[in-house]
Order: structure tokens, then sequence, then C-alpha cells
């Protein structure tokens, strides 16, 4: 719809998937969390914001672009657009060991979601992310990201943390994921292999974050340059542990 | 082709292209030009109608995934030349400037003090984020809108 505005021809054609009901059912059952791929953000906002282990995801969804397009921007357009570095709920859903049901003529596949970043631009276009699935545990998660405005803009940087503590406050499970950063969100697994075993602190969280973050390669965009991407992460880091400490 | 939905509470049909955005055929088809055209993005919210209640910005909507469905735009808002409690306490606080961003900023601030009838200042700076001001006339039409919170 936007071709004309960049000089752009118009895709051929365009399939609207909207009306199909199952594809807008978010159902919250006792081991999972199952979200139609046409799930508004509001509606994933609104849904999961009391669900302490999805708070992540709630906040990503809660947080990004403004109202006006959190009503309309759906869970499986963030997936899928691949050109589209700054989505929000694509770390959430890392850190949350989420997974997809693509549907198509010879039946259904899942995978999870680091998969399908890696797969989701050569996946045919006679298929179709049909739900995402997310795992009910015992972890806390937050979703921290930095825009330069306050809000209502693309954050320059992303870091969604997901951590289960031991009834010490000793970290048994981490999960780190990076969006915005690089063109694909993904997984922090050196961070996450040294939190693991010790005791959630934020300082010797964010020396860990700048001891690793050489390990990214930010990318150069209008609004901000790759060095600053990856220079933000340690603060980012350090805001998330301190959410995460204050949740616990 | 043609289209049928429910604009301003009556029933229209439109004869644009299913992917003709929204905001198109309300200024274009059915002369409703209060929702403006200024970024396609869906970054300004110059656009921003109700579809089904809730605040969209109707540059990225798509006319053929609004068949059947409620479009309410800023015209709807004074009913039968009775300004909205918005508008009026809008009025009175002189907020409009050019006007290009202002229909957009009703829309969005009538369906938030739906559901935030006493909202602090801080929300209803949180809620206008997607709203931008070329006049940059921001401060003054927040302190309107907390007029009207504290009202209720």
């Amino acid at each position: 719809m936007r071709a004309p505005l960049r000089h752009e021809r118009r895709d051929l054609s365009y399939v609207a998937i909207s009306r199909i009901d199952e594809l807008r059912r978010l159902d919250i059952l006792d081991r999972e969390i199952s979200i139609g791929a046409c799930v508004t953000h509001a509606e994933v906002a609104r849904s999961l914001g009391a669900l302490p282990e999805c708070r992540a995801l709630a906040q990503a969804a809660a947080n990004s672009a403004n109202p006006a397009v959190r009503n309309v921007a759906t869970i499986g357009g963030n997936l899928c657009a691949s050109a589209f570095a700054a989505a929000d709920l694509v770390p959430a859903l890392l850190c949350l060991d989420a997974e997809l049901e693509i549907e198509g003529a010879k039946g259904s596949e899942r995978m999870t979601v680091k998969r399908f970043l890696e797969v989701r631009t050569d996946i045919e276009p006679d298929r179709l992310v049909r739900r995402v699935i997310v795992p009910r545990t015992t972890r806390r998660s937050v979703h921290i990201r930095l825009p330069l405005r306050k809000a209502g803009d693309y954050p320059v940087a992303i870091v969604s943390l997901a951590a289960t503590l031991n009834p010490a406050g000793v970290v048994e499970s981490a999960r780190v994921a990076v969006g915005s950063v690089e063109p694909v969100a993904r997984r922090w697994e050196q961070l996450e292999t040294n939190l693991v075993g010790q005791s959630l602190d934020p300082r010797r969280a964010t020396e860990q974050a700048e001891r690793f973050c050489a390990d990214f390669l930010g990318r150069e965009g209008v609004e901000a340059p790759g060095w600053y991407r990856v220079k933000v992460l340690p603060s980012l880091v350090r805001r998330a542990v301190l959410a995460l400490q204050e949740q616990s | 082709m043609s289209l049928r939905l429910v604009i301003n509470g009556e029933d229209r049909v439109s004869r644009a292209e299913p992917l003709t955005p929204l905001v198109d055929v309300l200024r274009d088809e059915f002369h409703l030009t209060g929702a403006k055209v200024a970024c396609r993005e869906g970054f300004c919210g110059a656009c921003t109608v109700h579809l089904d209640g809730q605040p969209v910005v109707s540059c990225l909507v798509p006319l053929g995934t609004v068949e059947g469905r409620e479009v309410r735009t800023v015209e709807l808002l004074a009913t039968a030349g009775e300004l909205s409690p918005l508008q009026r306490i809008m009025e009175e606080h002189d907020v409009v400037q050019c006007g290009m961003c202002f229909p957009g900023i009703l829309m969005v601030l009538t369906s938030f003090f739906q559901e935030h009838p006493r909202a602090e200042r801080d929300e209803i700076k949180a809620a206008l984020v997607g709203n931008i001001c070329r006049c940059t006339g921001y401060e003054h039409l927040v302190d309107a809108a907390v007029a009207l919170a504290k009202r209720s």
C-alpha cells in the first residue's frame, strides 16, 4: 500500500486474511498461550498484561509504535516483515522460547522463532503463519527498548530478558534476545551462559555485557549509527536486570 | 467491484479498489475531508479514524478489510451541531493552530477518554505519541485535555 509513495510497483496480488476468525484468537491454556497470526499488538497487550511470565511480550506489544498502529499491526505481520529490523515482538518471543505453526497445502509445520527467522525469506508464498505458541513456565521476563523519543518511535536497540530463579535467587535459566541492533533479532547466548548459576546482579550483568558486546555488528540507519546501537546494549542489559529484580 | 461499509452510521457502498487506503476512500469518494493525508506511513496520526470503536491510522487500512465494519470520522463528533465535550474544551483553550493534525488528535483522545476519563498528564501524553503536530502546539492541547480529565 505504501509502494506508490516510494515510487515502487505494487505487488501483483494481495490476499487479506484478517477476516479468518481462527487467526484472530488468543487462548491462554494451562501450559501454553496460543496467539493467532492476526491478533493485534493492542490485543496481545490487553490479554497478557496480567501474566508475569509473559511480561516481555505484553510490554513489547504495549509500547511498540503508537496506539493507532497497535490497533492494526499484528503479531504475524511483525514476525513476517523480514525487512523490518526494529520489530518489538520478535526479541520478546525469542526470549520466551516461542514457536510458530505454519500451515500449507502439504500440512502444518511447527518451528522455533529462531529457526523461522533463519528461513523466513525463503518460505514459499503458499504457506501461512497460523499461530504463535508461547510455553508457560515460572520464568519472569522483561522487554527493554530504547527509542530516541520517549515513545512513538522505533527503538534503536532492544533487550528482552527472561529468567528462572531458584528460591535463593540464583538464575537457573536465562534467555537474552537482542533486537534492532543487527538486521535480524537474535539470542545473546554468551551472555545467557554467564548469567546462569549466579544471582541477578545488575552491575555484574552490565560488565559481562560490555565484555561480550563486540559480538554484535550494529546496522547503520538514519536514526542511529551502528556503533551506537551496540554501545547502548550494556545499559539496556542493566535496566533489564533491574526491572527483573523488581518483579521477583 | 463494490464494497459495503458503515461510515458515521450510514450504509455506504464504495467502488474503489480493495487495496485503496481507507483515508483516500473517505476523502475522495465520500468527501469526508476531516481525516488528513500527510505521511501515509502510520507515523503522523493525521488520518486517524475509529474502526469498530478503536482508533486506527486509516492510511494503512486497505478498503478491502473494512467490509461490513463501522468507520467513524471526526465529522461525527459534533452530533446535531453540538460540539463534543472534548471539542468544546479545545475551543475554550484556543488550541487549534493550522488544523492538520487536529482531527487525528481528537479521534485518539475521544477513544482514550472513554477508557481513561480521569487520566493524568503523562498518560495523556503517552496516548498522543502517534500524533505529530508540526506547529508544535503540544503543551497547549495537553493542558486542555488535562482540564477535561479534571472535570470528570
